[in-house]
């Protein structure tokens, strides 16, 4: 009976703690800059969307008045007069002319662009003194599985590196070291609050703020990443992997929340400069590329992207001296990659608690 | 270790290479205790030691019979109003007792009535649903307060508790003070204004560069102090022949006649003898009045054992 009372009022002394700290990380304006920081891919990725579209409803009004085959517009070869191309095509919904002189003697020139589309795609002809010289091809001509490579990469390469990273930095480091800067930590240590407790407490407090950010943003990059396409390629993408994929992203994004979380609520309680930690950390994580297989196994973030169900496409910036030292390593399974997620988040917590039992109110010191 | 008391065993903090406090032994029973001494004396320390903000470098630290390691069962028993004048971000005066008070478990129905009492009895009342970053210096000490006895404690520490409290304000706090001891708890006062320590209290603690330099109460301190004589005021209507009169005796070392003719101050170095010699002479014709120690007071015995240059 006794057991459970004390039970009980340690459940009520958590909730209470939890309850107190979502009030600091959700409200707090100290919090602004890491909303605007999830919410920047997908303003992004909104911003894309309303481009695409437009261009889709510009190039499909331009088809109706100008209407030509897909089939016929890749026909067209270099060498073809303006003539033949006209015959052919019609009249193009857009032209550019621009004279140049060249050679010796100069002579005049001109230079032509036709422009035509078939609804998707907008083609672009050059001619050179009336020759066909190529064409280009432009517009919102991103497919779905195109853009669900960018996403990944942004998601990768952004996302989890920087957004949640510096995210759960900013909130988690603070949870104790920013009540020692603001000397009013010791308000909990005068209660009957277990230090477990209260460190318990303030993570679930930081998870709960940072899941939320961050899953949320996940999901609304994918929607803002959709609405660009027709309801009938949506429909088929959610049907298929959509509903894996954004399920799949929201889980990654909550379990980086949960151990960059647990890292940095450490770095807060041991450390007078958590930035320093958070420093030593972003540069390992982001080496992570670069070092030995084995080596990898000890980031966060290796064991993130290989939960990815897309695989980013390697970074084509990366130059090729460098890309002979990025060895490659077998992703690790999806039980893996949780349970290893999860267990570094616990352990880090329980030695955060013990560590805790030591933690001393020295205002003047920090 | 009595576990009434608050003990000290031996107690010793050290801040890296800096002497916080050095080989503190004290058992304070319950009552007003103050606690004084100059800035750097280590007066905060004692008081963070006692509520396990810190830890002892060396000894042992029991409040009745608890150890401040213990946080579940100390602050069932003890509140701590500290020295910091800093709250949580945004909260008001309510929402700062409240939340503090659920962090003991409380219910919220609980809770509320309590902060409602906390701050009713502090005349916080008005002001409770206000900000605390927008409250005066003496409101924030009172929220403190409020917060500190909230949970309705058997020891009360408090650091600095008067600073920047108005003179109504001030007294109903001091009476606050005696109300709690007189229910036979425990008030732990760390304050400079020694006039108010001798209003209140029931024992002192003098402190200086980290030791204990007296502690007790205030009349057996200062009789312990013989460098100084004891001083003694006596009313009179013949202070010149009582002047003459006391100057006989051996252990009077000085005899002052009041500049305004209506007594003499006597300096003796045995209090106890010349009290009962006095017995005799104010059966004479010397028309004494009122007879009181002019230097048992905090002040003094603070003037004695530190100087009064390290006085604030």
């Amino acid at each position: 009976m006794i057991e459970n009372t004390a039970k009980s009022e340690l459940w009520g002394q958590l909730i209470a703690v939890i309850r107190i700290e979502l009030s600091k990380t959700f409200f707090s304006r100290r919090s602004l800059w890491i909303y605007l920081l999830a919410l920047l891919p997908a303003t992004l990725f909104y911003v894309n969307s309303i481009y695409t579209r437009r261009e889709h409803e510009r190039l499909a009004k331009v088809a109706v008045d100008h209407p030509v085959p897909k089939a016929l517009l890749r026909s067209m070869r270099r060498g073809l007069t303006v003539e033949q191309v006209v015959q052919t095509l019609g009249e193009p919904y857009r032209r550019n002319s621009r004279e140049f002189w060249m050679g010796r003697p100069p002579q005049r020139h001109e230079r032509l662009m036709y422009y035509y589309t078939d609804g998707e795609t907008d083609f672009t002809f050059f001619f050179s003194d009336g020759i066909l010289q190529g064409n280009g091809r432009s517009g919102p001509t991103q497919s779905l599985p195109q853009l669900l490579l960018v996403f990944a990469s942004v998601y990768q390469l952004y996302f989890i590196r920087l957004a949640i990273f510096f995210g759960c930095a900013g909130i988690f480091t603070n949870l104790f070291r920013g009540e020692m800067l603001d000397k009013s930590l010791h308000f909990y240590l005068l209660t009957p609050v277990p230090r477990f407790i209260l460190v318990a407490g303030k993570y679930v407090a930081g998870l709960s703020a940072t899941a939320v950010i961050f899953s949320a943003s996940t999901a609304l990059q994918f929607y803002a990443m959709l609405r660009g396409f027709d309801s009938s390629t949506v429909h088929e993408y959610m049907q298929r992997d959509g509903w894996h994929h954004v399920a799949a992203y929201m889980g990654i994004s909550m379990l980086a929340c949960a151990a960059y979380g647990s890292i940095f609520l450490a770095a807060g309680l041991v450390a007078k400069n958590p930035a320093v930690i958070a420093a030593l950390l972003l540069l390992w994580e982001s080496v992570n590329a670069f070092i030995p297989g084995s080596l990898k196994l000890a980031s966060v973030v290796f064991y993130l992207q290989s939960l990815c169900p897309i695989e980013a496409p390697p970074d084509v910036t990366i130059p090729p001296a460098l890309l002979a030292l990025v060895a490659p390593v077998e992703r690790v399974g999806t039980f893996t990659g949780i349970a290893v997620m999860v267990t570094v988040s616990l352990v880090v917590l329980i030695v955060s608690g013990l560590m805790s039992r030591k933690l001393e109110i020295n205002y003047s010191a920090d | 270790m009595n576990p009434e008391h608050i003990t000290f065993d031996n107690v010793s903090r050290f801040y890296g290479e800096v002497l916080g406090i050095n080989r503190v032994t004290l058992s304070i029973p319950p009552g007003i205790t103050s606690l004084v001494g100059p800035n750097g004396s280590g007066k905060t320390t004692l008081l963070n030691l006692m509520t396990g903000l810190i830890r002892p470098t060396e000894g042992q630290v029991q409040v009745l019979g608890i150890e401040p390691r213990d946080p579940r069962k100390l602050f069932r028993v003890v509140g701590y109003s500290t020295q910091f004048d800093s709250f949580p971000r945004g909260a008001t005066g309510r929402q700062f007792i409240y939340s503090f008070l659920r962090l003991f478990g409380y219910p919220s129905s609980k809770a509320s009535s309590l902060t409602a009492e906390a701050l009713d009895v502090v005349h916080l009342t008005d002001a409770a649903d206000r900000k605390i970053a927008g409250y005066s210096k003496g409101m924030r000490q009172r929220v403190k307060l409020a917060q500190a006895i909230a949970h309705d404690p058997q020891v009360l520490v408090l650091d600095e508790p008067l600073n920047g409290l108005d003179p109504l304000v001030r007294a109903e706090t001091l009476n606050l003070f005696r109300k709690f001891a007189s229910q036979g708890r425990h008030v732990f006062v760390s304050t400079h204004i020694l006039h108010e320590v001798d209003m209140i209290s029931d024992q002192f603690i003098l402190m200086s560069n980290g030791y204990v330099v007296a502690e007790g109460q205030i009349q057996d301190v200062r009789s312990e102090i013989r460098e100084h004589p004891m001083q003694v005021t006596i009313r009179c209507k013949q202070p010149h022949a009582l002047a003459a009169k006391v100057f006989e005796m051996d252990h009077v070392v000085e005899v002052r006649v009041h500049p305004d003719g209506s007594g003499v101050l006597v300096l003796t170095r045995a209090a106890d003898q010349f009290y009962r010699r006095l017995n005799h002479l104010a059966m004479g014709d010397f028309g004494i009045e009122s007879i009181a120690p002019a230097d048992d007071t905090v002040k003094s015995v603070y003037e004695y054992l530190i100087g009064e240059e390290s006085q604030r």
